[in-house]
């Protein structure tokens, strides 16, 4: 079981370093698209981590966890999405 | 453009008459009740009969509470078009995201992309909504803008960088058309598919010569 | 270590790995759509693989069908949301002209302009 804990450790800081990469491109933008994009990529990360938690404790107790951010997260970028495109056509 | 164009251009919709029966219509909806329901079981993780009765009750009332326009879709379903048009996609999706990581680690700020042109051999909104689905889940493709009137899609494709590559793009967005109208059109469908596809070879042929 | 385990130790590395390269080019893309590509999708092709990953340390088929939900989920969700960005980047004019080969999409928009004139 020893491997196996070194390979979490491993998946955790991988996807660690992803949302530190992420964080980056959100606070340097330029555009608001880009800072939806980041968005959508963290909640994506997010539900990777709980896919490995799932993985580390062997039960499936997350499972309603990940639905529900997934299903945030997509509604969510979705929304704002639309809302950048509404305010694009006002200035215009 | 604005508000006010916009919304001169929108005609009012007639409800087409509903000259089925209420068994139809029931018989009609229930794909969307099951697979409603199938939902609910799997994430409440146990399938004894309360669960299934609580979850039929739920998807009834939500399925009439939210109205939702009852289309009729009639596909084709071909179980091996589907298997090679399934390895196809995850191939694609796989060897291109390779791609695009070699791109990201290996001079990125040179990497090109292009926006292209497809017309579109079908003409059926369920399957031209597949395709474009079908596409943007690909590395390195994305339907951008879809012209309904004249059937054409402009996908934008990453990494292009050459007039090859650009065909490239091209021939990959019309295979993915080709398997997916095979795999999930109807006779009708198939029929509209090829005669376009004979119309187009026939037109090409003359250019060429 | 079972076989299951060594599937889920080459996997869930695998994943983590797409999910790292993908957002390490949304630092490194220089245009909009470029970034948007590398966001969106090995991040799926890496969800997948953390998903199929921990799939094998769960002690039935039975209890992987939630994951399996999941997975099924995101293949729904992101063409929607690339399209979407995809459209709005373009329609607020930030689609990167220099960075495009060819962009067939505003030569037909010239076209049906100088028609309608």
């Amino acid at each position: 079981m020893n491997v196996l804990e070194h390979v979490y450790t491993a998946t955790f800081a991988m996807l660690g370093a992803g949302v530190l990469f992420t964080l980056v491109r959100l606070v340097r933008g330029p555009s608001v698209l880009d800072r939806i994009i980041c968005l959508n990529a963290l909640s994506v990360l997010v539900v990777s981590s709980i896919a490995v938690e799932v993985a580390v404790r062997g039960d499936t107790a997350y499972i309603g966890l990940m639905v529900t951010i997934a299903l945030l997260g997509f509604v969510g970028t979705l929304t704002a999405a639309r809302f950048a495109e509404r305010r694009a056509h006002d200035r215009g | 453009m604005t508000a006010a164009d916009e919304s001169g251009a929108v005609r009012p919709v007639e409800a087409p008459a509903d000259e089925r029966s209420w068994l139809q219509r029931l018989l009609g909806r229930l794909p969307t009740v099951v697979w409603l329901t199938v939902m609910w079981v799997i994430l409440w993780g146990d399938p004894s009969p309360g669960t299934i009765l609580a979850g039929l009750l739920v998807a009834s009332l939500g399925y009439s509470a939210a109205r939702l326009p009852h289309l009729p879709v009639r596909l084709g379903f071909h179980p091996i078009a589907v298997l090679r048009l399934a390895s196809r996609i995850g191939y694609d999706l796989f060897a291109s995201s390779v791609r695009v990581a070699f791109h990201v680690l290996w001079r990125p700020e040179r990497t090109r992309g292009a926006i292209v042109a497809v017309p579109m051999r079908t003409d059926s909104d369920f399957l031209l909504a597949l395709v474009s689905g079908g596409l943007s889940l690909v590395t390195g493709s994305l339907v951008i803008e879809l012209n309904r009137d004249q059937g054409v899609i402009y996908v934008h494709g990453i990494p292009v960088a050459s007039p090859e590559a650009v065909e490239g793009l091209r021939r990959q967005v019309r295979r993915t058309e080709e398997l997916i109208v095979r795999a999930f059109g109807n006779a009708e469908d198939i029929a509209e598919f090829e005669r376009a596809e004979r119309e187009y070879a026939t037109t090409t042929r003359k250019e060429t010569s | 270590m079972t076989v299951a385990d060594w599937a889920t130790a080459v996997l869930l590395p695998l994943g983590a790995l797409f999910a790292l390269i993908g957002t390490f080019g949304l630092v490194r893309f220089p245009t909009l759509l470029g970034r948007l590509h590398a966001a969106t999708k090995p991040d799926t092709v890496g969800l997948v693989l953390l998903l199929l990953g921990a799939a094998f340390q769960l002690p039935d088929v039975g209890s992987a069908v939630p994951l399996a939900l999941v997975g099924l989920f995101q293949f729904l969700t992101v063409p929607v949301l690339a399209q979407t960005i995809g459209r709005v980047a373009y329609s607020r004019g930030e689609s990167d002209r220099a960075h495009l080969v060819t962009d067939e999409l505003r030569q037909a928009l010239r076209e049906s302009r100088d028609d309608g004139e």
